[in-house]
């Protein structure tokens, strides 16, 4: 009998990176039926090429360089779908098929594939699309559809609105949370991002520090600058950033305290570039790369100490 | 680059400027100019044979010089020269061309510290024969134009649909605009200089490879 | 009651109660095998000098190696008989251990120490050298001989002795039970200590997912002299020497240092018992109880002679359910692989665990998602995935300013990581090398 020898630990747990994606998936599933209702049929193709397109890209990769395939781990998947949800449904579908491909290619696999990129490569896609198609991305239909309770402001039919300010001035609260109001696929609904957020907490995939701080920074800093604090939350797209994008592993820094600077320092930036007059009618994306930009440096910056580490004199 | 001991043969030192050595993609020199105006391949081609212009007139100039300038006061002594045929450039542009002149822009006067001239006066010029530093001045010129041109060639077509001005991709294309921006230049600036690392490093190693779309 | 605990730390196997489940109600059964092979390096440090030859008769707890060095600790035959080879045998070390065999004669004739009595009377300054000379080591695992531990050089001072009931490891009840089948002889082991330095106070530290263990130990400890009952919150590596300490004392064990440094001494519950065994029988430590359990068709809790093999033991405990992918000496975590099951169970064995072939299967390995669990989950407060890329980089200097020697090996990281990295290997590797750097 030869039996294997392996340092401990003998059992593993059981959570794989997997796993995780497809509690990302999960959790991102109900912001995606959302838009689907409210923007139709259209929204589900956008969302299907985008997550197609970037899965076939990473596959067609890791062949050509002779990589293991790794398709598997789903985070592909997720890549393709969070750059689908922050699309408009009006969308061409060669759009969605480019922002995945430019994600997963030039994002990510570039810089050695998973765990490697230093910016959150559905968002890097989206600032690309954003800059090389200003027209098409921002481009927005209204619901075709709305979500109950609806309120007299809900903007519904085939009317096409076109680089919208933020929020048009007047419309209620509740369906700015329902998402009866023009916007990305994914981001219009609130309520859905919500749910995604608790299902998220509940299976310990994130903590809840950095979405929580992201938003209070963009409630607080609004606030401060004479804004309303819950229009600022519920439009455009701050939850869904702070929920998915900022929590993304990869590109926040590993400590918790680091991690709070990260999120907080996101929620200034979304506020600045609302309040400058710098054509931007949302700021959320660039927030976030910009401080995934900062991350190795939040990294260095704040070390904790070890156990039983004694100060050393200098 | 030929070892000093042993004579370069002359067409071993044009070639060398064009693929070996070729400034942009194989020593990453002159990056600034490279990645501010290769928003279209004319502007290429512009810079380029500006540059190529300067290099062999100050390589040419400085070689014939070299036995004469004292090892101290060379990088002035070489500024000096460069700086002459930078403002050559510029008048002759500003004159004959003068399009493409107000498209450069304060790129022309940059030339002066482009580092490739520099460089090829320091690294070649000031050890070699005359004749020896003018085909170096040519090679390395017209290695620097046509990474430009291919840069900016890939910048036009993508980003705006057309190649030295001529629309060849059709109406159905929505140019992607990104690419004829600034961001577009360092995106498109990394892909190539992987794409060709990995070609010229085919059989070598990839790991130049990789640290060339990584840069 | 407060429940004490550290910062950091995970909940292995929490579905299946830490594997503990199969054991924790098996009463402690006495296991002698026919024949023992005995390494004389199952304690930390230089072996023992073998000092019985091939064919000799030798009684049940007389000395068949001396102790060597200062801090050396002599072995015991754990059986009478006769001695049927010395000589090198692979045991769980990576090199061959110099072994003594004895076969059973099953007549248990009884070489005894001398008995110092009571623990309460017993002159103090001769418990520490009875202890040397019982052979007793951690039993806990790590086998650092239990009398250097006592022994404090000059200048230092301890306040506090704590009894190491924690038992964190998974798979693991042979501390539990102990405690409850004989917990007036921990105490008196705690007692016989903390005598013999000079101590006031003593603390059992029990997790509290053994409510009838801290019970049994509150009722025995009930009348003694400043010795109490700690209750700890149940997580791994609770029973961590430096975690222990933290927990107990709220002091930490500075970098580099040992619990003395933060006036604390760590002694594990079955250390203690042999210890009381020691001082009132005059016993020599040739038995200890070890958790054989995981793929066998019938898990106990032995008390095994030392260097009965792995294979009596399995036998005992009915036999492999299934044939075995993979067997290791402790716990599943810090656990140490046996290369088959013919390797002897030594003072430190506390638990022989089998996994089956499929439970034994490594887990495919990928790129590091930056997750930071293993950052959040480690008891040293280091950054575990930050080490093993310094170290994959060989960036040893670096690795060695961000505090990898204070990594108390745990193997949380490795456990938590979702990328399955190999993380505590890699750490433990790097220390190796710097280890073997500085004696270069």
């Amino acid at each position: 009998m030869t039996l294997p020898l392996s340092t401990g630990p003998h059992i593993l747990g059981k959570r794989t990176t997997r796993g995780i994606m497809l509690d990302v998936l999960i959790a991102l599933t109900p912001a995606a039926a959302a838009g689907v209702y409210l923007f139709g049929v259209r929204a589900a193709w956008v969302l299907g090429v985008a997550v197609a397109s970037a899965v076939a890209t990473e596959a067609l990769w890791q062949r050509l360089s002779h990589r293991p395939l790794q398709v598997g781990d789903l985070s592909a998947v997720v890549t393709g779908l969070l750059l689908g949800l922050n699309l408009p449904s009006s969308a061409p579908l060669w759009l969605a098929a480019v922002g995945s491909a430019f994600a997963i290619v030039v994002v990510k696999q570039l810089f050695g594939g998973i765990g490697h990129n230093f910016l959150n490569p559905a968002l890097a896609a989206r600032a690309v699309l954003l800059t090389s198609w200003p027209a098409r991305m921002t481009t927005f239909f209204l619901p075709e559809r709305t979500l109950l309770p609806v309120a007299s402001t809900a903007m519904v039919g085939d009317a096409v609105t076109s680089a919208t300010p933020l929020v048009k001035s007047g419309t209620a609260m509740i369906d700015l949370f329902w998402g009866n109001i023009p916007g990305t696929i994914g981001e219009v609904c609130k309520a859905a991002i919500l749910i995604g957020f608790i299902y998220l907490l509940v299976r310990n995939v994130i903590g809840p520090h950095i979405p929580v701080l992201f938003v209070g920074t963009v409630a607080l800093m609004t606030w401060l600058l004479g804004g309303d604090p819950l229009t600022a939350i519920l439009s455009g797209g701050v939850l869904l950033g702070a929920v998915f994008m900022a929590t993304d592993y990869v590109t926040n820094p590993m400590l918790i305290v680091s991690q709070c600077l990260f999120a907080a320092l996101c929620g200034v930036i979304v506020v600045v570039i609302r309040q400058s007059a710098g054509g931007y009618p949302e700021g959320v994306t660039y927030a976030i790369l910009l401080m995934n930009v900062l991350t190795p440096l939040l990294d260095k910056l704040f070390k904790r100490r070890a156990y039983g580490e004694v100060k050393q004199r200098a | 680059m030929p070892s000093k001991g042993q004579k370069p043969s002359m067409g071993g030192v044009f070639l060398n400027g064009i693929f070996t050595e070729n400034p942009t993609f194989r020593l990453v020199l002159g990056v600034c100019p490279t990645l501010a105006v290769t928003t279209s391949a004319i502007n290429g081609v512009g810079m380029g044979l500006a540059a190529t212009f300067v290099l062999l007139g100050s390589n040419l100039v400085i070689s014939m010089l070299r036995k004469f300038i004292p090892d101290k006061v060379r990088i002035p002594a070489f500024v000096v020269v460069i700086c002459t045929f930078v403002t050559m450039v510029q008048m002759l542009m500003q004159a004959f061309l003068p399009s493409l002149y107000a498209s450069l822009g304060l790129f022309i006067p940059l030339i002066v510290v482009n580092c490739i001239i520099l460089a090829r006066a320091e690294a070649f010029a000031s050890k070699h024969t005359v004749l020896a530093s003018a085909m170096d001045g040519i090679g390395m010129g017209l290695g620097f134009t046509l990474a430009l041109i291919l840069l900016g060639s890939v910048r036009e077509i993508v980003g705006n649909g057309t190649l030295f001005g001529l629309d060849i991709l059709g109406a159905g294309f929505e140019p992607m605009l990104l690419l004829v921006l600034a961001p577009g230049a360092f995106i498109t600036f990394g892909l190539l200089l992987g794409i060709i690392n990995a070609i010229g490093n085919r059989g070598k190693t990839n790991k130049a490879a990789k640290g060339g779309a990584r840069a | 009651m407060k429940k004490l605990s550290f910062r950091g730390g995970i909940h292995p196997l929490a579905k299946r109660h830490e594997g503990k489940a199969e054991t924790s109600g098996k009463p402690i059964r006495d296991f002698v095998a026919e024949c023992v092979c005995i390494p004389m390096d199952m304690h930390m440090g230089p072996p023992c000098k073998p000092c019985v030859q091939q064919g000799e008769h030798v009684k049940l707890g007389q000395v068949i190696g001396e102790a060597v060095g200062r801090f050396g600790i002599p072995a015991h035959a754990s059986v009478s008989g006769v001695v049927t080879a010395v000589g090198p045998v692979q045991q769980l070390r990576a090199q061959p251990s110099l072994c003594v065999t004895i076969r059973n004669d099953f007549k248990d004739e009884l070489a005894a120490l001398e008995a110092l009595g009571d623990v309460e009377s017993a002159p103090k300054h001769r418990i520490i050298p009875a202890i040397q000379a019982a052979g007793i080591c951690g039993m806990g695992g790590a086998g650092f001989p239990t009398h250097a531990k006592l022994r404090l050089p000059e200048g230092k001072a301890v306040d506090t002795i704590i009894l190491n009931g924690a038992e964190c490891e998974t798979f693991l009840t042979c501390d539990h039970r102990l405690m409850l089948e004989s917990p007036g002889r921990i105490v008196d082991g705690l007692r016989a200590v903390m005598r013999a330095m000079g101590v006031a106070r003593g603390v059992i530290a029990i997790e509290d997912n053994k409510p009838d263990a801290i019970e049994s130990m509150r009722r025995a400890a009930q009348g003694r002299d400043g010795v109490e009952v700690a209750v700890l919150k149940t997580k791994y590596p609770q029973g961590g020497e430096k975690q222990l300490v933290t927990a107990v004392t709220g002091r930490e064990v500075p970098g580099g240092g040992l619990p003395m440094d933060a006036r604390a001494v760590v002694i594990n519950v079955g250390t203690a018992a042999a210890i009381a065994d020691t001082v009132i029988e005059g016993k020599p430590l040739i038995s200890r109880v070890t958790t054989v359990t995981g793929a066998v068709k019938d898990p106990s809790n032995l008390r095994l002679r030392v260097g009965t093999a792995f294979a009596d033991a399995i036998k005992s405990a009915g036999g492999y359910r299934e044939a075995p992918g993979k067997i290791f000496a402790g716990g599943s975590m810090t656990g140490t692989c046996a290369p088959d099951d013919s390797v002897s169970a030594t003072k430190g064995t506390n638990g022989i665990v089998t996994l089956t072939e499929r439970e034994a299967d490594a887990a495919r390995e990928i790129q590091c998602i930056r997750c930071g669990r293993c950052v959040m989950i480690c008891p040293a407060r280091i950054m575990p995935y930050r080490l093993m890329e310094l170290y994959e980089r060989g960036e040893l200097n670096t690795a060695k300013q961000e505090h990898v020697k204070d990594c108390i090996q745990c193997g949380s990281c490795s456990y938590v990581c979702p990328s399955k990295r190999r993380l505590l290997p890699s750490i433990k590797s790097a220390i190796e090398q710097l280890a073997r750097r500085r004696n270069r």
